[in-house]
């Protein structure tokens, strides 16, 4: 990655009247990298892509792109095709046509055009259905349609907006194929908007995650998953324990956090380091880190707690659990694990993890 | 519905009653129709032999032929002009939002609501105030205010089967909003467009009313057939009326052809 | 995706826009077009030659009757004035009053018996007929709008005058004759032949809509066949039921040539007021003051009649 990165947001916010889409944020997307911007409905994602576009105008901040100011840019003098959750493939044009559209917009000549849009449509295994009418091809098919349309012209930076959002799971897992490899055998700088959770960590090198037009955390999906930097990204993850408490006790290298369920140790992080008794505090830790026994552990942090419900999640399961406090508890177990336990609804079982396990976040 | 909800008396007495109101609604087109090829000039039954005379009797009606000449260019006009402000207004209400928008649909929507005698007057009014009544062009002017609502309506239907996106695309792909215009709204709107042009031209070919207060002496062939009906029993306006009927029909038929075609437009392969 | 993610839909591009994005806004979001409101060429290309010609030819000759319902006429000439000479005489006459009495009824007699004819037939095709029986049923209720009005009453006549067809069938079976033309049936007949096929189109698109499942649930609810049509299935449809009506209401209100042609025209109607007192000469601010009266009448009715097909009930 250089120095120099591709684009940049400075301060760039949106707003609709008094409501707030974005909030001025930074952010700064670097040459070659993938990059996914994910969030629940209405957290602003989609408008930050709009607005990398150029189909919406930030209302403050400045958008560079290269080192230029494109604020001012329409998006048909900007390069930097999108490919849309819809797809919106011209439905008057045969595939070719569409793949040849923006040539043909930018003044390419005929035979030059055809020449660049049938390297694309094999690139794309396309070719058969070059004459054919959008409207006859399957989903998957239009994925690559409309991804040819988008690169024919090859742009340094590709917008994605939730595009496999309509394929089915198994069409889904290998799209995400597709685009990992295109976006590594081009090189290019791919940013991808969704909501789902396993196809921005599978795919991309580093994950914005946004909340209510602000973004929460920006790092690769380990780094994500292992330390959320804030409550709201442990809990939207969903895969953390998450007690909110007062620290008890910060020194040496470690901290103790006080919660209705119980006190708990961690390292003290960078996050915390800040921190002083009787702070407000939150403490996370991840569900694949959880043990579970019958009987108290002799040393580590311990909690007992009443059994849910089992969640049968592919090779392991998931065992749903209320903490003393009334708090929504998890651990991921692997079936053999849960066999031997024979947890039923109601039982009480000790849950407990090393102090290396958790981490400690500022505030409640 | 549910299998049960079915009584045979009450499915046979509401399929009677459906084919009895087809009955009322077209027994006055087809008994036009019927005695146009009448010979008689008092038309009753038993019908007096079949003959085309009232058909050369209108042929040889130079009144006719001039109604028919005023009716032609009026309506080819009308459903030039009244298909392009329908189709601008319908891309305005598609993708513009602004202050006083419900105003403008208003302005755009509402003619055809106020009754054809009132529109009339008020045309008549306006326009011999203004110097501009008594010609054909008077019978445009108040055609393309009648039509132009119908246009935009077609036109806007088809608009709301766009992805919205899809200009947006274009626009992403280096079009700019003209040549976005050109290559992807018009496009996709074409077999709207042509229908909007039929639907107008047809509705222009029937309209009587509005014509017979403005048009003065360059009258039109639905006012040349008030005229008839205003004086004795004319077989002729049964042959006019079969004629005008033929058109509109095909005019429509055309029409329906063009938006059935719907999003599957233009260059299928295979 | 969410309403604010997808705010910019039909967005176009950003710069020299006069509007905000349109379409689905976010909840709390404020009306658009308060920032930034550019006016670009190629917006006001698309939009303003249907505000400018609606004005001109139908705003501005709407407008311009009231002022000439103002205005005197002296030896057969029309003089711009501030008279209200022309609305005085014209309300003060009891021949106006009896013709506008006249008009209301036979509108709103049409109004009730054409949805009332209406009703069974498009009740039968939105609930008894199968998917492409209902298409050609459509088809064949909009090729009455492509056929002259003029010739089917001319028909009409052929078929209600004292020896034409339907009294000559009569007549085979020892009845009649009937005089049926020149009467308040012969005016009913023709609104019908005007209406019929507009109100049972608007009616269908009506119950079309109508949720089945709410018919299954009155049937499950013990609700009876017949029951069921006039406690759930009107009701349901009430919306465009009204709408139904009110357009046949304000189609008749404004016509002359049923009323006229087989109706007899006397007394006369409103519009045959209109439609003489405008060609017998230049009294057209008195045609003006019957125009604005007949206006103001519809401007009442069609409010009652939206007001009662979208009022709520409850709170």
């Amino acid at each position: 990655m250089t120095s120099e990165p591709l684009v940049a947001f400075d301060r760039v916010g949106k707003r609709f009247g008094d409501f707030v889409a974005v909030e001025p944020m930074h952010l700064e997307i670097h040459k070659g990298e993938f990059l996914a911007i994910m969030g629940s409905s209405g957290c602003g994602k989609t408008t930050t892509l709009r607005m990398l576009a150029g189909l919406e105008a930030p209302t403050e901040g400045e958008i560079r792109l290269a080192g230029e100011r494109i604020n001012d840019l329409p998006t048909w003098q900007r390069d930097t095709p999108m490919v849309w959750q819809s797809l919106a493939l011209f439905p008057f044009l045969t595939v070719r046509e569409n793949v040849e559209f923006s040539l043909r917009m930018r003044g390419v000549g005929k035979a030059e055009r055809r020449q660049r849009a049938d390297k694309w449509l094999e690139r794309m295994q396309i070719t058969e259905f070059a004459d054919r009418n959008v409207a006859h091809l399957s989903g998957g098919q239009r994925q690559r349609v409309a991804l040819a349309r988008s690169l024919v012209t090859e742009p340094e930076i590709l917008l994605l907006d939730e595009p496999l959002s309509a394929l089915d799971a198994h069409l889904k897992v290998r799209m995400q194929a597709v685009l990992s490899n295109l976006q590594r055998e081009l090189g290019i700088t791919f940013v991808y908007v969704t909501h789902s959770q396993s196809e921005a960590f599978s795919m991309a090198d580093r994950v914005v995650i946004m909340s209510r037009g602000r973004i929460e955390q920006i790092g690769a999906p380990q780094e994500i998953y292992r330390s959320p930097r804030t409550r709201f990204v442990a809990e939207f993850l969903g895969s953390s324990n998450v007690f909110a408490g007062r620290v008890a006790e910060a020194a040496g290298g470690g901290i103790r956090v006080e919660t209705p369920a119980g006190t708990f140790a961690a390292p003290l992080g960078e996050l915390a380091a800040a921190l002083r008794p009787g702070d407000d505090a939150t403490f996370v830790v991840s569900d694949d880190r959880m043990q579970l026994s019958g009987s108290r552990p002799e040393s580590g942090n311990a909690l007992e707690a009443t059994v849910l419900a089992e969640e049968f999640v592919g090779a392991t399961a998931v065992v749903h659990l209320e903490g003393p406090g009334g708090e929504e508890l998890r651990a991921q177990k692997s079936h053999d694990e849960l066999a031997r336990l024979t947890l039923s609804p109601g039982d009480k079982v000790w849950m407990s993890w090393g102090p290396e396990a958790g981490h400690v976040l500022p505030g409640g | 519905m549910s299998d049960f909800n079915r009584s045979a008396p009450v499915e046979w007495g509401l399929r009677a009653y459906l084919l009895l109101t087809f009955a009322f609604v077209f027994a006055p087109i087809a008994a036009s129709f019927v005695f146009s090829f009448n010979v008689d000039r008092f038309p009753s039954l038993p019908l007096g032999g079949f003959s085309l005379t009232w058909y050369q009797q209108v042929a040889a009606d130079p009144l006719v032929w001039e109604g028919l000449r005023n009716t032609l260019i009026a309506g080819i006009t009308v459903s030039v002009l009244a298909t392009a402000l329908g189709f601008g207004a319908a891309y305005t209400d598609f993708r513009y939002n602004f202050f006083g928008k419900s105003l403008y649909l208003a302005l755009a929507l509402l003619p055809p609501t106020i009754p054809v005698v009132i529109l009339g007057l008020a045309m008549l009014a306006f326009l011999a105030n203004i110097g501009l009544s008594g010609g054909i062009h008077s019978v445009i002017i108040a055609h393309v205010v009648m039509c132009a609502p119908f246009a935009m309506a077609i036109i806007r239907l088809r608009l709301s089967q766009m992805d919205a996106s899809l200009e947006a695309a274009a626009w992403n792909l280096g079009a700019s909003q003209w040549v976005a215009m050109r290559h992807v709204i018009i496009p996709f709107c074409r077999p709207a467009i042509f229908a909007a042009l039929f639907i107008t031209m047809a509705v222009s070919f029937d309209e009587f009313a509005v014509s017979w207060f403005v048009s003065g002496l360059n009258e039109t062939l639905p006012v040349k057939v008030l005229g008839f009906l205003q004086g004795q029993v004319s077989p002729k306006i049964n042959v006019i009326g079969t004629f005008v009927f033929l058109t509109s029909m095909t005019l429509v038929i055309l029409a329906q052809i063009l938006l059935m075609k719907r999003s599957t437009g233009g260059k299928a392969g295979q | 995706m969410t309403a604010s993610d997808r705010s910019g839909l039909a967005a176009g591009p950003v710069p020299a826009r006069r509007e905000m994005p349109g379409q689905a806004r976010p909840a709390g979001a404020p009306a658009p077009g308060r920032a930034r409101k550019t006016v670009s060429l190629y917006g006001l290309t698309f939009s303003l030659p249907m505000l400018l010609w609606q004005m001109i030819f139908f705003l501005a000759p709407l407008l311009f009757l009231v002022a000439l319902s103002f205005w005197s006429v002296r030896n057969f000439r029309m003089e711009p004035d501030f008279n209200p000479d022309n609305w005085s005489r014209m309300l003060g006459r009891s021949v106006f009053w009896e013709a506008y009495l006249r008009t209301l009824l036979l509108s709103a007699t049409a109004a009730i018996v054409t949805s009332a004819v209406a009703f069974p037939a498009s009740y039968a095709i939105a609930f008894k007929l199968s998917e492409t029986a209902r298409r050609w049923a459509i088809f064949l209720m909009v090729i009455p709008f492509f056929t002259s009005y003029l010739v089917r009453v001319y028909s009409w006549q052929i078929f209600l005058s004292d020896n034409g067809i339907i009294n000559a069938l009569l007549a085979k079976i020892g009845l009649g004759p009937f005089p049926m033309l020149n009467s308040n049936f012969g005016t009913m007949v023709g609104y019908l032949t005007l209406c019929l096929p507009l109100v049972i189109l608007l009616q269908l698109f009506s119950l079309i809509f109508v949720d089945r499942t709410l018919v299954e649930a009155a049937h499950n609810l013990r609700c009876g066949r017949l029951r069921t049509v006039f406690e759930v299935v009107v009701p349901a449809a009430r919306v465009g039921l009204t709408i139904a009506a009110l357009f046949c209401f304000i189609l008749t209100f404004g016509d002359f040539v049923s009323p006229l042609y087989l109706g007899g025209g006397d007394p006369p109607t409103l519009s045959i007021l209109i439609t003489d007192t405008t060609k017998s000469g230049q009294q057209w601010p008195r045609a003006a003051v019957v125009a604005l009266v007949m206006i103001a009448t519809l401007l009442v009715i069609a409010f009652a009649a939206v007001r009662f097909a979208y009022k709520e009930r409850g709170r």
